[in-house]
């Protein structure tokens, strides 16, 4: 295995994962990918990351989800994940209860759409903290 | 004296309750000439009879009679028509008997022998009077039916809050039977804890600050065995010494709005997620390309990727603002107002926007007059006025320009104006730059990417703060808006 940092991408877009991938192996992270929730969690549990790309809203198991079961399992507990949120994935709640509801769990936050610089400099601060 | 009273087109009445014949005639002479319309009597016994037949505005009574006292017909005209004026006549000018037929209700008294002069000033004094309590009896009614027929429920509480009125759309909101609600304590009418808290904190407001709580409830219906919204809005009022002496707490059912916004949100939410999420995959496909992640690509390439990247980024923002303009001109949004300093917040726009503005050497000059008034408004609300219009500023001027942001007191308005050296609007675009979508396109600003949402979702804001938007531009040498808000 190399020393090169390892990372999950989860989205249900393929380009987006695609492009959010070919970014991080830029930078000489090593990236695998997932498209939904459960597929995720077997990615996961075949080989752990050290950061999660996460999306919120993705069929089969959403990024709440599992962000909270990761989150609670002692084993996956001190995975980071970086949650992929839209404004309008709030809409229906306030700002208020977007923020201290589900999401707390998460390490951090990216809005989309996504800058990739952005996200990279994100994903930096917390492999390093 | 009330001239605007509708009373006006009615003479007053007067009655003349006195045994001597000469003081009857020489006040009726006098009265007669102001355009009074006098009556009179020569006894207690027939006073009282023509008073029980007919109002009379101003009676002018004869303490002593024989037959009759004076005192007597006093008390009978109290009864029976609480709000006539009484003015005392009294023969021999005994301050004690003058003392208690005033303590019996007569507002003033005159000692015999009186001028005519003396005569019509006590009696216009009394007319204007008993005017002024008609007028605030009619005020009384007409404020109690209007109270009383809204479709709003309408409550108002002491300081110690006891219901001071509850008109009956609040009763049934509240589900409240039995007996007149008035004088007792707020609990006994309603139950609804998230109720008694807001006028709790209502009451218990800053003394100097104003406050308008705003908060939905959920209160369920018995009679239709379901649960409604509403919209509770509690204000404080106070006494002139700004001391808060009861609250006045406003329902509004808004169960149908929010059903209806809620579909509206869920389609929207739904619709938007699927415009959004392919746009920002595309976007983040170009961004690999631009990096040249997915291969070498000439300048020109790269270039023209860049615009479509900000294509689609204002395509992707423009799913946002119109949710937010959806959201605000629904009203829906139960804002929350507070005290705001207006000084400060303008200070953390300006640094916020600092860094855009760097980049196109552009300075921000504040102009602040010290010390700003307070404004009553929504935090969220007032950022994105600002916030938009100096976005708008950076956007629309050209490097090396100025922008100025200055505030001052118009009249019960505060004015913040952002004024910068731009482009200017041309004079045809002017007068519909606040419709939604409508963008200024000419050589200046065709490569300016906006959704033309921004300006309609500042009016509408501003609006719905009771202020305004006014702006002023010229072509070739800059824009100002100046926002007015009113001041508390």
């Amino acid at each position: 295995m190399s020393d090169k940092k390892f990372i999950l991408v989860v989205d249900d877009d393929p380009d987006l994962v695609e492009s959010v991938a070919m970014k991080l192996e830029s930078e000489q992270y090593r990236v695998e990918k997932a498209y939904d929730g459960v597929e995720a969690l077997e990615k996961i549990k075949a080989e752990k990351p050290a950061l999660l790309v996460l999306d919120v809203m993705m069929p089969r198991k959403n990024g709440y989800e599992l962000c909270d079961e990761l989150k609670k399992d002692p084993q996956y507990k001190d995975i980071i994940v970086v949650l992929l949120t839209a404004v309008a994935d709030s809409v229906t709640s306030t700002s208020y209860t977007h923020m201290d509801g589900k999401t707390t769990l998460a390490d951090d936050f990216i809005p989309k759409p996504i800058d990739l610089d952005k996200l990279l400099e994100i994903i930096k601060d917390n492999m390093e903290a | 004296m009330a001239h605007d009273s509708e009373y006006m087109e009615f003479l007053p009445r007067i009655l003349i309750i006195d045994d001597e014949k000469r003081v009857r005639e020489g006040c009726r002479k006098v009265l007669t000439e102001q355009g009074y319309d006098v009556l009179m009597a020569e006894n207690g016994e027939i006073g009282i009879g023509m008073i029980e037949k007919e109002h009379f505005d101003v009676v002018l009574l004869d303490l002593m009679m024989p037959g009759y006292s004076g005192f007597e017909v006093l008390n009978h005209v109290k009864a029976i028509h609480p709000e006539t004026v009484i003015i005392v006549i009294t023969g021999y000018a005994t301050i004690e008997h003058s003392i208690e037929a005033m303590k019996k209700g007569a507002l003033d008294f005159i000692p015999k022998p009186f001028s005519p002069d003396q005569l019509r000033v006590i009696v216009a004094k009394a007319i204007e009077f008993t005017r002024a309590l008609q007028d605030i009896a009619t005020e009384k009614t007409r404020l109690r039916t209007l109270i009383n027929h809204l479709t709003d429920g309408v409550m108002t509480t002491d300081a110690q809050k006891r219901v001071v009125l509850a008109n009956p759309t609040f009763q049934r909101i509240m589900g409240y039977k039995g007996k007149s609600a008035i004088d007792r304590p707020l609990a006994e009418l309603t139950g609804n804890e998230q109720l008694n808290a807001l006028i709790e904190k209502t009451l218990n407001s800053e003394e100097s600050k104003f406050v308008e709580h705003v908060e939905e409830l959920v209160i369920l219906d018995e009679a239709e065995k379901k649960e409604k919204i509403y919209s509770a809005k509690c204000l404080p009022f106070r006494d002139r010494l700004q001391r808060i002496i009861g609250s006045i707490t406003l329902l509004r059912d808004i169960t149908a709005l929010k059903q209806m916004d809620q579909m509206k949100s869920d389609f929207v939410s739904m619709v938007s997620h699927e415009i959004r999420s392919p746009i920002n995959s595309v976007l983040a496909q170009i961004n690999v390309i631009c990096d040249g992640l997915a291969g070498e690509i000439s300048d020109k390439q790269k270039n023209m990727l860049d615009r479509s990247s900000q294509k689609l980024l204002a395509l992707s923002n423009m799913t946002t603002e119109l949710l937010d303009l959806a959201k605000i001109e629904s009203g829906l949004i139960i804002m929350e107002k507070e005290s705001i300093a207006m000084s400060s917040l303008l200070n953390e726009q300006a640094d916020f926007h600092k860094a855009a503005a760097d980049e196109k050497q552009i300075d921000i000059h504040l102009d602040l007059l010290q010390p700003l008034p307070n404004v009553n408004a929504n935090l969220q609300n007032m950022e994105e006025v600002f916030s938009n219009l100096i976005t708008n500023a950076i956007k629309y001027s050209p490097s090396g320009s100025h922008i100025t942001i200055s505030a001052s007191i118009e009249n019960e308005y505060l004015r913040v104006s952002v004024k910068d050296t731009g482009f200017g609007i041309p004079e045809e675009d002017q007068p519909r730059i606040f419709e939604r979508f409508y963008r200024v396109k000419n050589e200046k600003t065709r490569m300016i990417t906006g959704t033309g949402l921004g300006l309609p979702i500042v009016k509408n804001i501003v609006e719905s703060h009771e202020g305004m938007i006014q702006m002023e531009s010229t072509p070739g040498s800059g824009t100002a808006f100046h926002v007015y808000l009113p001041v508390l």
